[in-house]
């Protein structure tokens, strides 16, 4: 990404995108190295996701607070203390990750790591906030150092593994059961969320699976990274709307060797599913509408598809719809938009 | 655990504080002095208009000063008071920042987030804003009302209503007024809604939280001649003939609650007295997020706040919906950020009067509707 852009300036800092996904791993515990309004920003964040998704337990984020004394002196200690801590839980991995904070004063936590008993249980990713890169920067390490710890595996027909689901999406396990119910019509199995809730076990199974599906090209550098030390097929992206959803069967279909004439019955019941989803919106046939501001890539022609699909009108003297930020995944993703659309239509 | 460390922080840091309290200014504008990743959570928290130098990497490596004139001199062009907050990264690489920034007249609030919590950047954003006690003018300063309590606007408005009852004009409202009013001089006198966001500013009168009323009404009646104090002290009465006779028919039925309280000190200790008060409680945890005091430890460390609660099993939690998340089995009231066991759009107070009635209204509706959850699953 070219320096100095606002993409670039927008992006987050690399330990969030980090914990968004190493807080979802049951039976590890993460250390961070900083100060602690680093990592409230981040519990709150996830409380705040927990509360929406009804998740009782809330992950625990040990932070070594680097304090204004620590940033004179030194960190280390902070940091070797933090996972002393975190090593008395005998969990089966410890994610260390660091704030821009350490990385500024010249804290070498590596050796930290390193040099702690509990070493060999240590993963430890070099964040540094927003030196270490973007959100999604961050993300991807995680991602990449936790694949690279998984075997080399003997495939087992018929299953796959979710990648980079986005843990802080309030719509993320609703998401995920439309992908689930479009992968029971090819009798294909989710065995690896990676990283969503599992333990780090299952997680270690992901070289069993017989191809990888991403969230989106927001993982797409650990997708490439997984599929190579693997070789087996990714799915560049989880599908947004309606002809994504068939592409989708037939893309996943044919990289998990699925015969053709299932392929073709999968594709011809989602068609007629689609469709009566469609019909309950009927009355906006004829209808006109104007998009306004496309929020996120990809999201305006998905929305098109949907207009032509119901016999509706683009045009800017039409009813003014908003589009949603983050179009969720699949048949139900649109479904839910419509029901803005029709509520924007009926009521002005 | 080792002294420093800390597991799952429950409070905000002072960069938060710092920008919290001065977003209650609608006609400033608010720089953030650093990376995006700093700019969010405020942003998602506050949801006003605040601009940020989002740092790179390279600005840290080669020095920020000509990020911060850019963004400052661009922002400038609006025409209104520029505040420049710094967070960890350009407070550590040591930059002279105030000499750019006094070019351009703007404030500078050295508030990075390793220095405190919110608080202490609270306060450090007063210390910036300087303001000039005015001897002559009338009225009193609103302390205490900041963006980041659940309860500001709810406080503002219950604020308001007594002093407009007892005849006492309002001067500045620390923080939810404007910076130009505040630059035409403030009054020499305060009261607070919420005394662990005090500004510093000017002779304290007191607080009107409930407990406190009578004590500061005899302040205000020692400062302002012409003043009537009997709607407030009678409405007051009321309040408390009311809570007394809502309480006495909940222990009818009821033992006292055994109560667990995390919250800003201020909150804390009201939370408890009220409690003790009104239900006869027995209150054995005690937290304060933001210092230690009047024998309330001091504790932002979720762990250690949750482990407390488990250890008493109390019947009622006033504090976060962190600490309601730990402990599923208690009534909840929420009186400290974030609260997010419901959907919160209309201003609720907790001070004044009406506060009053709303803590103890809110902790009988929670441990009745716990009581009837409790007897319809058979615990």
């Amino acid at each position: 990404m070219p320096e100095n852009t606002y993409e670039t300036r927008m992006a987050g800092c690399a330990l969030t995108g980090a914990l968004s996904v190493a807080c979802f791993i049951l039976g590890a515990t993460v250390v961070v190295h900083a100060p602690q309004g680093c990592v409230h920003q981040m519990f709150s964040m996830l409380h705040a996701t927990a509360s929406d998704s009804e998740i009782l337990a809330i992950p625990e984020i040990i932070v070594s607070d680097v304090s204004d004394c620590d940033v004179i002196f030194g960190g280390e200690e902070c940091l070797f203390d933090a996972l002393t801590q975190a090593a008395t839980r005998r969990p089966d991995l410890i994610l260390v990750m660091t704030s821009c904070v350490p990385e500024t004063i010249g804290d070498d936590c590596g050796a930290v790591c390193a040099h702690h008993p509990y070493a060999d249980r240590i993963v430890y990713v070099p964040t540094s906030g927003f030196l270490g890169g973007s959100a999604k920067d961050g993300e991807n390490a995680v991602l990449t150092a936790l694949a690279n710890r998984a075997p080399i595996a003997e495939l087992i027909p018929g299953t796959v593994a979710l990648i980079g689901e986005k843990n802080l999406e309030s719509e993320v396990d609703q998401n995920y059961a439309e992908v689930e119910r479009l992968l029971d019509r090819l009798n294909l199995h989710v065995v690896v969320r990676f990283c969503r809730n599992c333990n780090y076990m299952d997680l270690m199974r992901l070289g069993t699976v017989a191809c990888f599906i991403l969230r989106d090209d927001w993982v797409a550098d650990a997708g490439k990274n997984i599929g190579e030390r693997f070789g087996r097929p990714v799915i560049p992206e989880m599908p947004r709307g309606l002809s994504e959803c068939l592409v989708f069967l037939r893309v996943t279909g044919v990289a998990c060797g699925i015969a053709e004439e299932w392929i073709a019955m999968a594709i011809a019941e989602e068609t007629a599913y689609q469709n009566s989803m469609l019909a309950k919106f009927a009355n906006l046939s004829g209808k006109t509408v104007f998009l306004g501001a496309e929020p996120f890539v990809g999201t305006t022609s998905v929305a098109r598809e949907a207009i032509t699909r119901l016999g509706m009108q683009e045009s800017v003297d039409g009813f003014l719809i908003r589009l949603p930020f983050y179009l969720p995944i699949g048949v139900m993703g649109v479904e839910k938009m419509l029901y803005l659309w029709r509520r924007a239509v009926n009521n002005g | 655990m080792a002294e420093n460390n800390c597991a799952n922080p429950v409070w905000p840091c002072a960069m938060i504080g710092a920008v919290a309290t001065l977003s209650g200014f609608s006609d400033l504008c608010i720089i953030i002095h650093g990376s995006s990743g700093c700019y969010y959570y405020p942003k998602s928290l506050l949801k006003v208009q605040l601009f940020s130098t989002l740092l790179l990497e390279s600005e840290v490596v080669f020095g920020t000063i000509d990020r911060l004139y850019e963004v400052t001199t661009e922002v400038a062009k609006i025409g209104r008071p520029i505040v420049v907050v710094n967070t960890c990264v350009p407070a550590l690489i040591g930059e002279d920042l105030k000499t750019v920034l006094s070019d351009i007249m703007a404030t500078f609030v050295d508030s990075p987030g390793f220095c405190g919590n919110v608080e202490e950047g609270a306060a450090k954003a007063f210390v910036a804003m300087m303001p000039d006690i005015v001897a002559d003018r009338s009225g009193v300063n609103i302390d205490g009302i900041n963006p980041l309590d659940l309860f500001w606007r709810g406080n503002l408005y219950e604020m308001e209503r007594l002093l407009d009852l007892l005849g006492i004009p309002v001067a500045v409202r620390f923080c939810h007024d404007t910076w130009e009013n505040i630059r035409r001089g403030v009054s020499p006198v305060t009261i607070s809604a919420n005394p662990s966001y005090a500004s510093g500013v000017g002779k304290s009168l007191g607080s009107m939280l409930f407990l406190d009323i009578p004590k500061t009404i005899d302040q205000c009646l020692t400062q302002f001649q012409n003043i009537n104090a009997d709607a407030v002290l009678a409405e007051r009465q009321r309040a408390e003939e009311q809570m007394f006779y809502s309480c006495d028919k909940y222990l009818r039925k009821y033992a006292p609650p055994v109560v667990a309280i995390a919250a800003q000190e201020s909150y804390a200790v009201f939370a408890k007295a009220m409690m003790e008060r009104y239900f006869g409680s027995d209150v054995p945890v005690v937290f304060a997020r933001n210092r230690t005091t009047m024998g309330v430890p001091y504790s932002v460390n979720s762990a250690e706040i949750n482990a407390m609660i488990d250890e008493v099993n109390p019947d009622l939690i006033l504090g976060s919906s962190f600490e309601a998340a730990a402990c599923r089995n208690a009534a909840f009231f929420g009186i400290t950020p974030p609260d997010r066991t419901h959907v919160f759009v209309a201003a609720r107070p907790l001070v004044g009067v009406e506060g009053g009635l709303v803590l103890i209204e809110g902790a009988l509706n929670a441990l009745i509707n716990n009581q009837k959850k409790r007897k319809f699953l058979n615990i």
